[in-house]
């Protein structure tokens, strides 16, 4: 996937979609966002990076480093996409999150949070959505709040605990599912 | 039955209180210019009489306004006519406290300051500290997502929960904590603004005391040396704990009230705060005191009680304008640092434009501004004339793509603000999430999110991209 507006346009015609980051454009049913990716804006004095979904953590970590700079969390995988690893993760990285740009289930392109530290305009989305495993909506591109690197080593990322029996959270997440996706595109 | 005997009835003696005059010290939160009384003010004790008050407030389909210690200042505990305030204050307890894991976990009516206090023993504090902490509540401050003169390098509200109860308008415990797996629902509820749901408890993250703390007061010619300074030292390395800035007037408003020794001459002046061990501390300074070339007079705190003296300018700057002036309007803006100078020479032209003074201090590390518009409610049309000057500055951290609100919330103060920030889909989600949690908007209905229609009518609905929801909508 290349262009916003050529995702958006799939979004709107599919009743199927899975997020992946392999390279299988075969399957009709995958978005595949990895081609999608690089470096949007990133200001050293800020603290703040903004990249495009698909891009590497490598190729993250190679840029902020030339500035001392890193995520304020450790990742294992080098290979993985900033964007596999948004949908993935929990509230170690949600605190990092500053801003999201993504596509919902009705093709829209929206917007949450921004490129500033403090922000509570509206509802955080922009942290509602780390660990919503692509299931409801297209993360394009995402905004971080970053560290010298000397201060991001002492940070850990913890191992989520899976979600005991919680079924009222459960009940939560499916209506909010339907925020995002109505007809259920993403699956 | 009326609702007000209801209440009476399932609540303890002396937890309803009605009538007009009993209960007017309820008609505002801290943004006093919005007044409203509302039918009832509900001040339960323990979680079941919360429950007890949502499920009558819902048998009578009967909004409910949370409050904490009302000290907001955007609105967000104004009552609305005809609704329930649910004053959460007397739910004061600590109910535990875990020094090894570093948490604590509190009822929603515990004063800020007053964990710091309970933790104090075991070299432990809890670290947002937003400048009226002597006085609101933890509830209240994970309703707005509180922020404070530290946020750079310890984080929000939202950075520092270890877990939440809500209870839903239904009255059901819904369990939150920062390690479950899926999406992120706390981070959802933190700042939510007392429209999805009631916080009944609160996890803190405790933090550890800093070995030692020292201040750096450095006065400039210009702002944008001063703002330069800023950049300088994140650029470095440095992650100062508090940075702050002024401009002249705010400045000399200060030293007036607080005689803490701030340069009378310079036209900006930057605290910036370094704190962890002695060892680090002495390296970032050293590192810090190396790049303040530009500046035209330094001192470094010398001892805890000259810190504490710095620092008691910047912190009683709001009084200290407010001494100079019938009344004043604190914004509460942010802004990516790098156009700091060109917003505050901005808000300067704004200020001749509109003949309304302006003193600026602006929490520099993490880009919140916090313009102070001097103004006399009693001279006709000057309310107005502010807040079409403060709207102006929203507009502006907007158009440099910053946010209407830093810490303080939207409320009903920015709903209007709202418009600019958001376009009509992206307003059109919230208002899902709204519903999704309370159907039957019960809970703070009308707060923090703007209709459409009210954006429409305004004429300021941002569309970006072409994407307006209900193009069936009549738009007027």
């Amino acid at each position: 996937m290349n262009s916003i507006a050529e995702l958006q346009k799939k979004v709107k015609h599919s009743h199927k979609l899975r997020i992946t980051n392999y390279d299988d454009e075969s399957d009709e049913e995958l978005v595949n966002m990895s081609s999608y990716s690089g470096v949007v804006e990133y200001y050293p004095e800020e603290l703040v990076l903004t990249v495009k979904a698909g891009t590497s953590i490598k190729i993250v970590n190679e840029e902020l480093a030339k500035n001392n700079q890193a995520f304020p969390f450790i990742t294992e995988n080098p290979e993985q996409t900033i964007g596999s690893l948004y949908a993935t993760s929990g509230a170690e990285l949600s605190d990092s999150v500053l801003g999201v740009q993504i596509v919902n289930g009705k093709g829209e392109l929206l917007n949450f949070g921004g490129q500033v530290m403090k922000n509570v305009a509206g509802y955080d989305v922009s942290r509602l959505l780390v660990g919503s495993m692509g299931k409801l909506a297209i993360i394009t591109q995402i905004s971080f709040k970053i560290l010298p690197e000397k201060a991001a080593k002492k940070f850990q990322q913890e191992a989520p605990i899976k979600n005991k029996e919680n079924s009222l959270r459960l009940i939560y997440e499916a209506k909010l599912k339907k925020v995002f996706d109505p007809y259920g595109v993403f699956i | 039955m009326s609702i007000i005997s209801e209440l009476t009835k399932a609540l303890p003696k002396n937890s309803v209180i009605s009538g007009e005059e009993n209960t007017r010290p309820f008609e505002c939160d801290g943004l006093s210019v919005y007044k409203q009384k509302p039918l009832a003010v509900a001040l339960p004790s323990n979680v079941d009489q919360i429950k007890k008050v949502l499920e009558i407030c819902k048998k009578n389909n009967t909004p409910v306004v949370t409050r904490g210690a009302g000290t907001g200042l955007s609105g967000g505990a104004l009552p609305l006519k005809g609704s329930v305030v649910l004053g959460l204050s007397r739910l004061t307890r600590v109910l535990s406290i875990d020094p090894e894991a570093q948490t604590a976990i509190v009822e929603p009516g515990v004063r800020n300051i007053a964990i710091s206090e309970a933790v104090e023993e075991y070299g432990l504090y809890y670290a947002p500290d937003p400048s009226s902490q002597i006085a609101c509540t933890i509830g209240g401050n994970v309703a707005e997502n509180s922020g404070g003169v530290h946020c750079l390098k310890y984080g929000l509200t939202v950075q520092n929960l270890e877990a939440l109860k809500i209870l839903t308008v239904d009255g059901e415990e819904l369990l939150l904590s920062r390690k479950d797996e899926g999406m992120g629902l706390l981070a959802l509820m933190t700042g939510s603004e007392g429209l999805l749901g009631v916080i009944s408890e609160i996890t803190v993250k405790l933090t550890k005391k800093p070995q030692q703390a020292k201040l750096i007061m450095a006065g400039f010619d210009s702002v944008r040396d001063c703002a330069n300074t800023v950049a300088s030292i994140i650029k470095i390395g440095v992650i100062p704990a508090g940075l702050e800035m002024m401009d002249q007037f705010a400045i000399e408003a200060s030293e007036a009230f607080a005689q803490a020794g701030y340069p009378l001459d310079a036209k900006a002046l930057l605290l910036c705060e370094l704190d962890g061990s002695e060892e680090l501390v002495e390296e970032d300074l050293n590192k810090v005191m190396d790049i303040l070339s530009k500046a035209t007079s330094v001192r470094v705190s010398e001892n805890e009680e000259e810190r504490l003296l710095f620092w008691k300018g910047r912190k009683s700057a709001f009084p200290a304008v407010g001494r100079l002036s019938p009344d004043y309007y604190c914004m509460d803006g942010t802004i990516p640092k790098r156009h700091l100078s060109d917003v505050l020479e901005k808000i300067n032209d704004l200020s001749k434009h509109y003949s309304l003074r302006v003193a600026n201090v602006f929490h520099a590390g993490d880009g919140n501004l916090h313009p102070l518009i001097l103004y006399d409610a009693g001279k006709p049309g000057e309310l107005e004339k502010t807040e079409a000057f403060g709207m102006d500055i929203l507009k502006l951290c907007v158009e440099v793509g910053g946010s209407i609100t830093g810490e303080h919330g939207v409320g009903v103060e920015k709903l209007d603000a709202m418009c600019h920030q958001y376009s009509a889909a992206e307003l059109d989600v919230f208002h899902q999430i709204k519903a999704a949690f309370d159907p039957h908007s019960l809970l703070n209905p009308g707060k923090a999110v703007p209709t459409l229609h009210r954006c429409a009518e305004l004429g300021n609905m941002h569309v970006h991209h072409g994407n307006l929801p209900h193009p069936e909508l009549e738009r007027f």
